[in-house]
């Protein structure tokens, strides 16, 4: 167990844990800012695909 | 001769569990009952509260079977217990969803992180409160508000309180539309929730065949205590979105779904026993399992107001989407774009909605996931 088990354990790990799960979220929020540049790499629409399944 | 057969007699009754019946007992009959009721008449969430109800109801008899060891409601405990139950709703709900909403607005992502605060809040005080920090963990991850991965965290943090935190997360789940809207009312003015917002790109086939691998790349690499769950939530939309696996996602999106439903209902209500239930401990999970959902409301619709201050007018976030970053997909979505609505019947939030509702999802896997990186569970 890295946080103490008492109040100020908690307070920690609470803080710790919010700040770090907006930063990730953010994170994510980014990388899906960036999956429009993945329609640069080609079309792949629905009738592609139905099309050429077997 | 009268002696013998009065000895039968109570033999037999001793066998039945009528003798064991105490008042605790029909108490938790009395809950199961009005669970059952609130589903059929008032329509609440009745794919979880008939079974939970019916459960609840049958393991305050004593003597029955079911919720004994080798009983079919104490192997569907074991289910959930074993972690197995969890990843495969997520699997069910993966194929279910479509993540475009989440695509195509990644600046309202935020609110999925920002609706968590009532986590931490009911984490600290559970500690004050005298449970252990891996105890207050667990009850604090109810207010993230997603069933599998309350029930996943609390197994890994404190298995013995699964019972109560699996049916506070559960029947808070179903409570949302009476538990949000007073709380999303409060914190906003009526220009606020008359906010339209604009409309949303539309997501390409292979930005959603992208999404899945991505995220499932993403969440094994940082959080791989929580990495299952997602997992097989991504594996659940990639068979969804990819469209060349019909069979299997309708397969997992229906009838998968609707057995695993099933057993999850069961098992949790199969653990609602009057003995372990009723207890002064119980009420407190439940009350600061409210205090967490309350708390997430309210820190969402907050976070969208702050993130307003820095959007200019055109561009502002409508705040009742700050509620929808709690992870009750698509509860929360769908009570926001009610509360909305009774100011403007035009204003369709729905899908804005359940781009924050979707990742309020990932927020409380990344929060179980830091909280159990930091607690040293694996």
């Amino acid at each position: 167990m890295i946080v103490p088990d008492s109040l100020y354990g908690a307070v920690v790990l609470s803080c710790v844990d919010f700040f770090l799960s907006i930063v990730m979220i953010t994170g994510i929020g980014f990388v899906l800012a960036a999956f429009p540049l993945l329609n640069k790499l080609g079309k792949l629409d629905d009738e592609t695909i139905k099309n050429s399944s077997h | 001769m009268v002696q013998e057969i009065l000895g039968f007699l109570q033999a037999m009754l001793d066998q039945t569990g009528v003798s064991h019946f105490w008042w605790g007992n029909i108490v938790m009959i009395a809950i199961g009952v009005t669970m059952i009721l609130l589903a059929i008449i008032k329509k609440y969430e009745p794919l979880l509260l008939i079974g939970i109800g019916f459960a609840c109801v049958i393991s305050n008899v004593p003597g029955s079977d079911l919720i004994l060891p080798g009983g079919l409601f104490n192997y569907a405990y074991h289910g959930i217990e074993l972690l197995i139950v969890p990843p495969l709703i997520f699997f069910g709900v993966g194929a279910m969803t479509d993540f475009g909403p989440m695509i195509a607005h990644p600046k309202l992502v935020i609110l999925g992180a920002m609706a968590h605060l009532g986590i931490f809040v009911a984490l600290i005080g559970a500690k004050a409160l005298g449970f252990s920090i891996n105890e207050s963990g667990a009850i604090g991850i109810i207010g993230g508000a997603d069933g599998p991965m309350a029930v996943f965290v609390c197994v890994k943090l404190a298995p013995h309180l699964l019972p109560q935190v699996a049916v506070a997360a559960y029947s808070y789940m179903a409570l949302m539309p009476l538990i949000q809207p007073p709380v999303i009312k409060a914190l906003t003015t009526r220009k606020e929730r008359l906010i339209r917002m604009k409309q949303m790109r539309p997501v390409s086939r292979l930005e959603k065949i992208a999404f899945p691998v991505v995220l499932g790349i993403i969440v094994n690499l940082f959080f791989p205590p929580v990495a299952p769950l997602i997992t097989m939530l991504m594996l659940g939309n990639l068979f969804k979105e990819c469209l060349v696996t019909d069979r299997l996602y309708k397969t997992a999106a229906n009838d998968l779904m609707n057995v695993i439903i099933i057993i999850l209902t069961v098992g949790i209500g199969s653990t609602m026993n009057a003995s372990t239930f009723l207890t002064f401990k119980t009420i407190e999970i439940v009350v600061l399992g409210l205090i967490a959902f309350l708390g997430g409301t309210a820190s969402g619709v907050i976070g969208a107001k702050f993130m307003n201050l820095f959007l200019k007018e055109g561009e502002k976030i409508n705040p009742c989407l700050g509620s929808a970053g709690i992870a009750s997909v698509p509860i929360a979505a769908r009570v926001a774009h009610i509360v909305a609505a009774k100011e403007d019947r035009e204003n369709l939030l729905i899908y804005h909605a359940m781009g924050p509702n979707l990742a309020g999802v990932f927020g409380t896997a990344i929060s179980g996931g830091i909280m159990l990186a930091l607690l040293g569970v694996k």
